[in-house]
């Protein structure tokens, strides 16, 4: 299951944070995701190591805390997606699958005129959206 | 790691034993500890030791039924195995004791049968030693082959040791090692198959004792130093394990967990290390990972969840410090695709940081869990804690001891017992400072690993449980460092949760400004989403401020306002909440840095960007706040710069009059101050600069609530930075001035005029200046408007060429090459003055002056007049400045006005001076230096001794002004006086005569040399002149101009020629010529001569004549001469010729030249004087 998706802008701040848990770990789940960004620096800032995937959108497993695993997806753009799971095992393909989908609303929210790049995504529907792929992980369904 | 018994912590070494010979032990033992693998020995000194490696009996019936186990291990087995239970036995035996005397041997077979039965029960396997003296001791072949048979041994297993030959004993050492070597692999092998045999073929009444044998089969593998056996048994008894907990029912459910958890502790920590220190990372890593997530949810009842927690934690603490002892590397094998399906491990999870923050992690969890767990008992009351609850020999198991006379049973505890039993235990622990401790180590790794947020994160940890722990200054300076990187960031709900903290932790240290500062910061942060809102408002979740939400903001202002209104607040009730306002005002201050100008931001642009003094400007001042409840400003007070513009606005609302009355600047009275959320609040203000220089706003003070100041730094619209936390915000975006170019170009400051000098400054010249006089300029300072106090006149003096100095710095220091020099400054009123400036002037530059103005009032005028003299034509500029204050005080002296006049100056040469020389009339010298350079390129005159010689000397005005010259003269030095006279002949008759603009002025001088010398030096001309001026100016300005003459060549002329004629002659009457040649030598000088026909005169005599002349006598030839023809006439050629110099002399034309009157003229004498005077001239 899914328990947050992030957006993070070109600083490092949120542009997009929404969490689908019922329990009490909202604040955590903005801990790990910000810790997160250290790894996404870190795989970003060292291409030598990382030279295959030089082109490569997704990042992988950024790493495991407690019951969480963090996923991240860096755009071209260099805005940080990440998502956050509590599932044990996350397919490869899944996860890819699922950054496809939310990159394609991204990418339609911030296209709406009245959307300032590099400001927070308030769009509703941009919302909507992503809570009905975040539902639809694992699934295999397309939205 | 640590807690672990060493047992576990090491690798298992062989165990063998020893009996008999003590002397050998010690040599044997450190051989045996020096192999490679290792043994450890156990030394027994004689056969009745041997006991101890005996079997402990089990009194049990083998005919009853198996009995299930009461536990998976047993604490002690591996420490027995390694220190007590003898892989091989070796019985030392010194030969004299088995050969000779039959009653020894008897003994040492009894010994050997004994030890025999001991170490059956153990499987151990024996070895004999035969102990030598010498080599050569030759010991009978019977005696080693009963012995053997006795032993039931191989013939290799009977050693012979000799004991005094040091190559022959280590021989002998050498093959015990590897028969003990040999046989301790044989026993372990042996003891692990008999074990897995039982695994193998099920052969076990429990799943308790399933996990035991496949720990010892790992055990007696890791003997061996079968590693991947080893591994493999510890996985299948950890699995065996996990497995056991749905199913085992032996104990009550809480110890029975605590039990199992503790065996795989061990397990775990075993195929940990064995994995890392193999150098299998990767593996180690994985294994890791399962382990965890096979033990993650099996927490157990709540009451005890904190045990879980515990030893989740330290299954953490341990994997991050084998990680970290083992100094693991990410191993190059490893596809760096890090969390993808290539590699699916991480980077973070091969740095003990990770480990050591989880642990942390999870330790917080323990202790929140044991303070639920606590705070339940305590509300139960249920203290029955019973007494000496001690562990039990079972790995993990604690039982009660109780006593009953002398008989000491043991007795299993009940899970209500245990749970208070390990609540009053774990409450004797401070967590907090061991979770400190683990999150500083992470925290100082991520920090060189370059992760400032994991870092930060474990920092935000560490303040964390410094606050639960009471130490609220430690937590603040830890918070504040974290907020630091999460205002930068824009993270403003981790923001919110440290901002909390730090509030809470202010409110605790009683620091009342930090409580305003940070509530403050707190109530003005953007909430990240609104839709969060529906979760409880767990504080132990979220921190102490909850979870942001509009709400939360509104009532965190209002808690400000209460204090500053010393209102009670609800939360005062809690306690310990005294903040009190002490002081009459808080003082806030707010520069662009800080993180509270999201609560308070000044904008101030000026309309214009520059201004006259004194004419008014606008100013715009702007405020916006975004704390979420408008604020209502009492007063505010604008500062600049000059404080004479300082103005304060005063809400008419609140009336407070009160508050300015020690204000010294313009209070304006203003409808309605109030700061509504998000909002600029637009105020335009008029105000009035009287100093001219920069004008800046420097802060605007608001006054909220009376008490609290909040002191803003003034920024310009043009350069104002966004507001760190709300650009992120999707919301429209405002701008301070409603005009768009003064809100993107607005500045703070402006530029306030000079007032304009009303003082002139004249600057006369009377033409071009003269080289050598002393020219000056008139200046006058006219006081037109202004006063002028403290008035500097600067004067300077520029090659008006440019280049600007007048000569290169290098030649500063010779006066002479100043071609144009500033002689002083000369003041009409007194002299005394302007002599001590002419000393400044002169100390400081030639072409630099500064001459003090005496104060002066309005409409009064003063003037100087700068003499500057030339050295050389060289036209130069003038600048002159007046700087003046408009009065003496301190503060205008700051505010200078000036004045600048400029003025081009040409220097000219007043007079060009020449001369001549001539011979007197018709008397030409024979002079030497004449003949031999006939060609008449010698640049020196040639002059006769003791003959009157002519200079002539022109000087000719090449000004435009007529110049008046008063004197001319030769200046020569005493010697030249003795030796040469200069007689001037005419000269200036009158006071002085006038030379008119490119006129010439002659005079003559008649020059006696008395002395040969041929590099004589007549002196110095010396033309005194001044420019003719009407009468009553400059009278005394005379400038004498000097010009060398160039060097004259003196000889004494060895012949003269004089010529004498009539001054005229008369046509048809015969008149004489005569010429006169006097030898003036010591030598008879032969001359020839000769006279060439002329067509207008007759005459008589010779054409050709020579004669010889003595020494100084004179020679005459004379010849009658009758004029044919009027008019000036030429004189029949004559040509003298000294034979003995070669020298011929012809005069002059000139001066072989007569006028011929047709007939007797008729003229007074003064003309034919006046008439001559010019035919001379």
């Amino acid at each position: 299951m899914i328990v947050c998706v992030a957006v993070v802008g070109h600083q490092n701040n949120p542009l997009y944070l929404q969490s689908f848990t019922e329990a009490d770990d909202a604040l955590k789940l903005h801990h790990v995701v910000h810790c997160s960004l250290d790894v996404i620096d870190e795989r970003v800032n060292n291409p030598k190591r990382n030279a295959p995937t030089l082109n490569e959108t997704f990042l992988g497993l950024l790493y495991p805390t407690e019951n969480y695993k963090v996923y991240g997806y860096l755009t071209n753009t260099k805005v940080k997606f990440l998502m956050v799971t509590t599932d044990l095992d996350v397919k490869d393909a899944d996860a890819r699958n699922f950054f496809r989908k939310f990159h394609a609303a991204y990418v339609d929210a911030v296209s709406n005129p009245f959307h300032v790049p590099g400001k927070k995504i308030a769009s509703r529907s941009f919302g909507a959206r992503v809570s009905t792929i975040v539902k639809s992980f694992g699934s295999g369904t397309t939205v | 790691m640590e807690d672990y018994p060493e047992e576990l912590r090491t690798p298992p070494v062989p165990l063998v034993s020893i009996v008999g010979c003590p002397e050998l032990h010690a040599s044997i033992s450190a051989a045996l500890s020096i192999q490679q693998p290792p043994m450890n020995t156990l030394a027994l000194p004689d056969f009745s030791k041997a006991n101890i490696l005996s079997r402990t009996a089990k009194n049990r019936d083998p005919l009853a039924p198996p009995q299930a186990p009461s536990g998976i291990l047993k604490k002690d087995w591996l420490l027995k195995h390694r220190t007590r239970v003898p892989a091989a036995v070796a019985a030392l035996f010194r030969a004299d004791q088995v050969s000779g005397d039959p009653a020894q041997w008897l003994q040492a077979c009894s010994d050997l049968e004994n030890l025999k039965s001991i170490i059956q029960g153990r499987h151990s396997k024996l070895v004999v030693i035969l102990v030598q003296a010498q080599a050569g001791d030759e010991l009978g072949e019977e005696v080693t082959v009963a012995l053997r048979k006795r032993a039931e041994i191989d013939s290799k297993n009977l050693i012979v040791l000799v004991q005094n030959d040091e190559t022959e004993r280590n021989k002998s050492l050498l093959k015990l090692m590897s028969v003990f070597a040999e046989l301790c692999s044989t026993y372990y092998k042996e003891e692990g198959r008999r074990i897995k045999a039982r695994i193998e073929k099920r052969n076990f009444s429990s799943v308790e004792l399933s996990v035991r044998y496949c720990f010892k089969v790992a055990v007696y593998a890791e003997f061996r130093r079968d590693w991947p056996e080893a591994l493999k048994f510890y996985e299948e008894g950890i699995r065996v394990l996990r497995e056991m907990i749905g199913t085992s029912t032996r104990l009550p459910p809480a110890q029975r967990l605590v039990e199992i958890k503790a065996v795989a502790d061990q397990f775990h920590f075993k195929i940990s290390t064995l994995l890392l220190h193999a150098g299998k990372v990767v593996e180690a890593i994985t294994w890791f990972r399962k382990h965890i997530r096979s033990f993650e949810r099996v927490i157990g009842s709540p009451e005890v969840a904190f045990l879980h927690w515990e030893w989740f934690s330290r299954q953490f603490l341990v994997f991050g410090e084998l990680i970290e002892t083992t100094s693991t590397t990410v191993p190059d094998t490893l596809s760096p695709r890090f969390g993808t399906a290539d590699n699916a491990l991480t980077e973070w999870e091969f740095q003990p940081a990770y480990y050591y923050q989880l642990a942390a992690n999870y330790l917080r969890e323990k202790r929140c869990a044991l303070e639920c767990s606590s705070s339940g008992a305590n509300l139960t009351g249920d203290n029955g804690i019973p007494d000496s609850i001690m562990p039990s020999v079972y790995v993990g198991q604690y039982v009660r001891l109780f006593e009953q006379g002398d008989t000491i049973s043991v007795l299993p505890l009940s899970d209500t017992e245990y749970t208070s039993y390990a609540l009053s235990e774990a409450e004797r622990f401070q967590d907090s400072y061991e979770i400190i401790a683990l999150f500083r180590k992470a925290y100082e790794s991520f920090q060189s690993l370059g992760g400032t947020r994991m870092a930060s994160s474990c920092s935000a940890g560490m303040a964390i449980e410094y606050y639960a722990a009471g130490d609220f200054s430690n937590a603040k300076q830890l918070f504040d460092v974290v907020a630091g990187l999460y205002r930068q960031e824009g993270w403003t709900t981790l923001l919110w949760e440290i901002l909390g903290y730090l509030r809470e932790c202010s409110r605790k240290l009683n620091s009342l400004m930090d409580f305003i500062s940070y509530s403050l910061e707190m109530a003005a942060l953007p909430l990240f989403s609104d839709r969060v809102q529906s979760f409880s408002e767990n504080k132990s979740k979220s921190g102490p401020a909850g979870w942001p939400t509009i709400s939360r903001r509104e009532d965190i202002q209002e808690e400000v306002v209460n204090i500053l209104e010393r209102k009670h607040t609800p939360e005062v009730v809690d306690g310990e909440f005294n903040l009190q306002l002490t002081e009459d005002n808080a003082h806030l201050d707010i520069d662009q840095i800080s993180p509270l100008r999201i609560v308070l931001v000044a904008s101030v642009a000026f309309h214009d960007q520059s201004v006259k003094p004194g004419s008014p400007l606008l100013v715009s001042v702007s405020l916006l706040s975004h704390l979420p409840s408008p604020v209502a400003v009492d007063q505010l007070e604008v500062q600049f710069n000059q404080p004479d513009c300082n103005f304060v606005m005063v809400s008419t609302e609140e009336g407070s009059s009160g508050l300015n009355s020690h204000f010294h600047g313009q209070v304006v009275q203003s409808t309605s101050l109030t700061l509504f959320s998000n909002k600029w609040m637009r105020l335009t203000h008029e105000i009035k600069s009287g100093q001219s220089g920069k004008l800046e706003c420097l802060s605007v003070k608001a006054i909220i609530n009376k008490r609290l100041v909040v002191c803003c730094q003034a920024e310009s619209p043009a350069s104002m930075e966004d507001f760190p936390l709300w650009k992120f915000e999707d919301q429209v975006e405002t701008l301070p001035a409603k005009d768009a170019a003064l809100a993107f170009s607005g500045q703070k400051l402006i530029q306030v005029e000079e007032l304009d000098a009303q003082v002139d400054l004249v600057l006369d010249s009377n033409g071009p200046a003269l080289v050598g006089e002393l020219f000056v300029v008139p200046v006058t300072i006219l006081s037109k408007g202004h006063a002028v106090h403290s008035g500097e006149l600067k004067i300077n003096l520029v090659d008006a060429k440019g280049g600007g100095l007048l000569m290169s710095p290098r030649e500063t220091e010779e006066s002479e090459t100043h071609h144009v020099e500033l002689i002083g400054v000369s003041t009409v009123a007194g002299d005394e003055v302007s002599k001590d400036e002419v000393d400044s002037i002169r100390k400081i530059q030639y072409s630099f002056g500064v001459v003090s103005v005496p104060t002066l009032g309005v409409g009064d005028s003063w003037s100087c007049k700068l003499e500057i003299k030339w050295h050389g034509a060289k036209s130069v500029m003038l600048y002159v400045s007046l700087g003046y204050s408009l009065d003496s005080s301190e503060d205008a002296a700051l505010h200078r006005l000036n004045v600048h006049r400029s003025l081009q100056v040409e220097g000219k040469i007043p007079m060009i001076v020449g001369h001549q020389f001539l011979r007197p009339f018709r008397r030409a010298p024979l002079l030497l230096s004449r003949i031999r350079s006939s060609s008449g390129d010698d640049k020196k005159d040639s002059l006769a001794m003791n003959e009157s010689n002519m200079l002539i000397v022109s000087a000719r005005n090449c000004t435009e002004v007529p110049l008046r010259l008063h004197s001319m003269a030769i200046e020569s030095d005493g010697d030249g006086m003795q030796l040469c006279s200069v007689e001037q002949i005419s000269g200036i008759s009158d006071e002085y005569a006038v030379v008119a603009p490119n006129a010439e002025y002659k005079g003559i001088f008649s020059v006696n040399p008395r002395a040969i010398n041929p590099n004589f030096y007549l002196g110095e001309i010396c033309v005194n002149w001044s420019r003719d001026l009407h009468l009553g100016e400059n009278e005394d300005s005379h400038v004498i101009m000097k010009q060398r003459l160039p060097e004259v060549h003196i000889e004494e002329p060895p012949l003269l020629v004089s010529i004498e004629c009539p001054p005229y002659a008369i046509l048809g009457i015969p008149f004489t010529f005569y010429v006169k040649i006097h030898n003036s030598t010591s030598l008879l000088q032969e001359i020839k001569y000769s006279l060439v026909d002329s067509q207008n005169f007759v005459f008589s005599g010779a054409h050709n004549h020579a004669a010889f002349i003595l020494p100084k006598t004179e020679h005459t030839f004379s010849h009658k001469l009758v004029p044919l023809g009027s008019g000036s006439q030429p004189l029949p050629r004559i040509t003298v010729t000294s034979v003995r110099y070669s020298a011929a002399l012809s005069p002059p034309t000139a001066a072989t030249t007569v006028f011929v009157y047709p007939s007797e003229p008729k003229f007074n004498l003064e003309k034919s004087h006046s008439r001559s005077d010019e035919c001379v001239s």
